[in-house]
């Protein structure tokens, strides 16, 4: 009982502390929000072989997450971009893939839970086309795919922690891989399936003071 | 099929006649009382004999059976197996490699088909094909649920249907034909004649129809093409009063025509597919008293099946498939009376098994399986309010580990009206051939790999030799001997029959399996396409109650409910459900935890079946009957980024279908038959691709007995 009123006390009397703190300081730090970014496409198909295989042009969409912007293919060998698109494929600007600072890993668990990078993580960079920091392959990194039904559905619980080009870092979350920003039904045409594919919905946030909080 | 095979194939059946002709039979006449009575018959002298693997009356059974007679069969109108057992309680079947049977939430693979008593084989990925099995000449199907592996070894896990074919005591000629909608054709004839101690019986059966389509000008038809043709011959022969040989052959052959598309990442092919099936059983049992107390039944069995694809792509590319498999079991089963109310049964068999396939590496190694077994069961029943059996099964497996397969059950009859029964056991399903050997690359679909488990370390080892892997999994180094899967199932039942209109039957189930075999991904080659292959690994269980009712009301109306509730689990998702590892998709894309509430259990169960059923018959022979079937909702797909089975994957919808038959007899032996099934025209090409839509035919029927 009388360990339960100590307690209390020390309770009462930090929050009592802490209220009286944040009335005291004026610096208030907005909390990150998440950003959206809509139907990137990711090498789009342009036609099929005669085999009837999909292709694109070949071309990885280049991304700035500080930015919030495509980067032009021109700057593919600078640190404005933090990672590349091209299919399902992911590239972070580091190791053979870029000169940056890039890197990542995929953590199990969910986006919002996700408050702090552990100080013992490990980030992966590229060493294509062996492996990359975002594993490649279905039911390996951050997708898995149905031969039958043609379908590349995201991972559930699947969080893509992001060091950028310039060292900074990010936390990623792929929502779909169809035009729309949601994965097609089983049942959708073969067209469609082909057609809306390679285009990424996903939404991030991006820690622009260098430390590993969101 | 071309010409060559077909003389072949005739050549082959009719030296089968043949044999079977030499060798004759006479059936225990006791048998062949009269089945008629559509009802739960708890009390009754009816004779059931799957339960016991020899004949006892339905009252003194203490495992949960059911019986659907032959008359209900043909009251309703079916053709085939799957149409009739569609209609029971418990029962739910499967689309996808034919019409399989799922009892009490367990999959196709683990319930067992037989007719009179002998085991049919060819199950295509697990599943036996009910629309192959003619149903015109049915006197009975018995149905035993729970896992009854102690007396019928592998795959008698769920539970065991026989169906037992008529066998008519006299003269007689039966023929009927009918047509109905999409130009479907069946026609039975059975013919049965005696000659002193000799009766030859012979029963044949057509049946075709173009299939339908819900949309008129599609290549992708839900029911194909399709005509079977089945022969049956039954010969006895009654050599003394105390020995008498039964000879039995079968013989079915199927051809399915289709144009089938082939979707390639997102290209469809179309092929135009022919597929063959043929299936041939054949028995010679010769049943000898020794005296009143000892009797023993020696049996041997024979079946094969033979499935053939041929496929022509639009392109011109062949692509062929054959499977070949045969069986040959011998087996004696000797019963003692011991005393008035101990009685024994011991068995001891050997089964050889033999498969060829092109999906395995070398369609000219066959792959075999020998399996030596044993069984003995003991059951004592004092002749009032109890009965009780115990008995256990052990089978010794080439291939893979050992089963031994016990059961007990128990029969308390509290009163006249009311009765009591617990049974427990064990069942065990071997690993089939497919998971042992297949070798199957689907060039056509993303070119992934399926690899059996005996052959999957040696190949993958070697393709890493080549080259050719990527990366290999924990689970890879896993792969080892299969074994068996099992399950252990608790039914307890309640039979009530206040009085002479009314039954009501209420069961509780719950069926853990354990070892589950599941194809898993062992690996990835260097282009990224998935290799699988076989583990046991999951553990899941099916539970749940069924309530039967059934009513006698005046001037000739019956009807009857059955209702089923059933609950589904993977033991090992639940785990980790509970454990919080387990994510799902929002609707806007984003991920959170998936709670236990939103897990659905093991696909392709449904959580409510119901089927009413109102009869109508009158004492000139007119009947009328129609029947209601519902199921609820059921998982078809995981469609949202995990694998377990949640509220947010792809459903086929709940759904209702009513079929209504009725028919009368004119004169001399003429009766005609009319019916509409699916008169709600209830269609779902994509989950239900069985289930054709409104459905009217007609049958014109003759018959030289009554």
């Amino acid at each position: 009982m009388k360990k339960a009123i100590g307690k209390c006390l020390v309770v009462v009397m930090t929050s009592i502390f802490l209220f009286s703190c944040s009335k005291s300081t004026t610096t208030v730090v907005a909390p990150l929000t998440a950003t959206t970014v809509n139907d990137l496409p990711a090498d789009t198909i342009v036609g099929i072989t005669p085999q009837g295989q999909p292709f694109g042009a070949g071309k990885f969409t280049f991304y700035s997450l500080e930015k919030n912007a495509i980067v032009a293919n021109t700057d593919s060998a600078s640190t404005k971009w933090d990672l590349a698109f091209n299919g399902t494929k992911i590239l972070t600007n580091s190791g053979n893939s870029g000169s940056g600072l890039g890197g990542a890993f995929i953590q199990i668990g969910l986006f919002d839970e996700l408050k702090t990078i552990s100080s013992d993580s490990v980030f992966k960079t590229d060493n294509g086309p062996s492996s990359y920091a975002v594993t490649f392959g279905s039911g390996r990194g951050w997708y898995t795919y149905d031969p039958i039904k043609n379908l590349v559905t995201p991972l559930a619980g699947r969080v893509l922690v992001v060091r950028t080009a310039s060292g900074k870092y990010a936390k990623v979350e792929i929502i779909a891989y169809y035009k729309g920003g949601a994965t097609l039904a089983a049942t959708a045409p073969d067209a469609e399936k082909i057609t809306k594919q390679r285009y990424y919905t996903f939404r991030y946030i991006f820690q622009p003071n260098g430390t590993k909080n969101f | 099929m071309d010409c060559y095979d077909l003389c072949a194939s005739m050549k082959k059946r009719a030296s089968y006649i043949i044999i079977a002709f030499i060798l004759f039979n006479y059936t225990n006449a006791k048998a062949q009382m009269n089945f008629s009575k559509d009802s739960l018959g708890i009390y009754s002298d009816t004779v059931f004999v799957t339960a016991n693997k020899s004949e006892r009356q339905v009252k003194n059974i203490s495992v949960p059976i059911s019986m659907i007679s032959g008359k209900s069969i043909v009251q309703a109108g079916n053709t085939r197996l799957a149409d009739v057992l569609r209609e029971q309680t418990g029962i739910t079947m499967t689309s996808g490699f034919g019409a399989g049977v799922q009892l009490q939430g367990l999959n196709p693979d683990y319930t067992i088909i037989l007719i009179d008593g002998e085991p049919l084989i060819g199950r295509t990925a697990g599943v036996l094909d009910l629309n192959r099995i003619a149903v015109g000449n049915i006197k009975k199907i018995e149905i035993v649920k729970g896992p009854s592996s102690s007396l019928y070894g592998s795959e008698a896990m769920a539970g065991v249907i026989n169906i037992i074919t008529d066998k008519k005591n006299a003269d007689a000629l039966a023929a009927n034909i009918r047509y109905g909608s999409y130009n479907t054709k069946d026609g039975n004839v059975s013919i049965t004649k005696r000659l002193n101690k000799l009766k030859a019986q012979t029963f044949y059966n057509y049946y075709s129809t173009d299939g339908f389509s819900v949309r008129p000008n599609s290549n992708n038809r839900f029911i194909t093409p399709i005509s079977r043709s089945t022969f049956t011959q039954n010969i006895q022969y009654k050599l003394t009063d105390k020995t008498s040989i039964d000879g039995s052959i079968r013989y079915n052959t199927e051809n399915i025509k289709s144009i089938i598309a082939v979707a390639n990442n997102g290209t469809t092919i179309y092929s135009n597919g022919n597929e063959n099936n043929n299936d041939l059983n054949g028995s010679i049992v010769v049943n000898h008293r020794f005296s009143d107390k000892i009797k023993t039944k020696l049996n041997s069995y024979y079946t094969q099946f033979e499935s053939k694809q041929d496929l022509l792509t639009v392109s011109g590319n062949p692509y062929n498939d054959l499977f070949q498999q045969n069986f040959k079991r011998i087996e004696d089963q000797t019963e003692w009376k011991i005393n008035s109310s101990l009685n024994s049964i011991v068995g001891f068999g050997w089964i050889t098994e033999k498969v060829n396939s092109s999906r395995y590496d070398n369609i000219d190694s066959a792959k075999t399986n020998n399996i030596q077994y044993a069984f003995n069961q003991w059951e004592w029943n004092n002749g009032k309010k109890w009965v009780a059996n115990a008995g256990f099964r052990y089978d010794k497996n080439q291939n893979f580990a050992s089963a031994f397969s016990p059961k007990f059950s128990i029969l308390y009859k509290a009163n006249t009206q009311l009765r009591f029964k617990l049974s427990a056991g064990r069942g065990f399903k071997a690993p089939d051939f497919r998971q042992l050997y297949l070798n199957f690359t689907n060039a056509a679909a993303g070119s992934y790999s399926v690899f059996g488990a005996v052959e999957a370390q040696k190949v993958i080892n070697r393709l890493m030799d080549l080259g050719q892997i990527g990366n290999l999994f924990s689970n890879f180094y896993q792969l080892k001997k299969l074994e068996p899967e099992y399950a252990t199932g608790i039914h307890v039942s309640a039979e009530w029959e206040p009085n002479s209109n009314n039954e009501i039957q209420v069961q509780f189930f719950r069926n853990d399996i354990n070892n589950l075999i599941d194809v898993q991904q062992v690996g990835n080659y260097i282009s990224g396409s998935q290799i699988y292959s076989y583990l046991n690994i999951k553990n899941a269980f099916t539970t749940g109650f069924e309530i039967e009712t059934k009513q006698k009301f005046t001037k000739g109306w019956t009807s009857a409910v059955g209702y089923q509730f059933l609950i589904t689990g993977d033991k090992d998702q639940i785990a980790s459900i509970n454990n919080g590892t387990v994510y799902t998709k929002n609707e806007n894309g984003t991920s959170r935890l998936l709670r236990l509430n939103d897990y659905v259990g093991l696909p392709n169960t449904s959580k409510h079946r119901l089927q009413a059923k109102l009869n109508y018959e009158n004492t000139k022979g007119f009947y009328a009957n129609i029947r209601a079937i519902y199921r609820s909702k059921w998982a078809v797909a995981n469609t949202n980024g995990n694998e377990v089975y949640d509220n947010g994957d792809q459903f086929g919808n709940g759904y209702l279908t009513v079929n209504f038959s009725m028919g009368k007899p004119i004169k001399k032996g003429w009766a005609v038959q009319a019916g509409i099934d699916n008169i709600n025209n209830y269609m779902d090409g994509l989950n239900l691709p069985n289930l054709a839509g409104r459905t009217f035919y007609m049958t014109l029927k003759y018959s030289t007995q009554k």
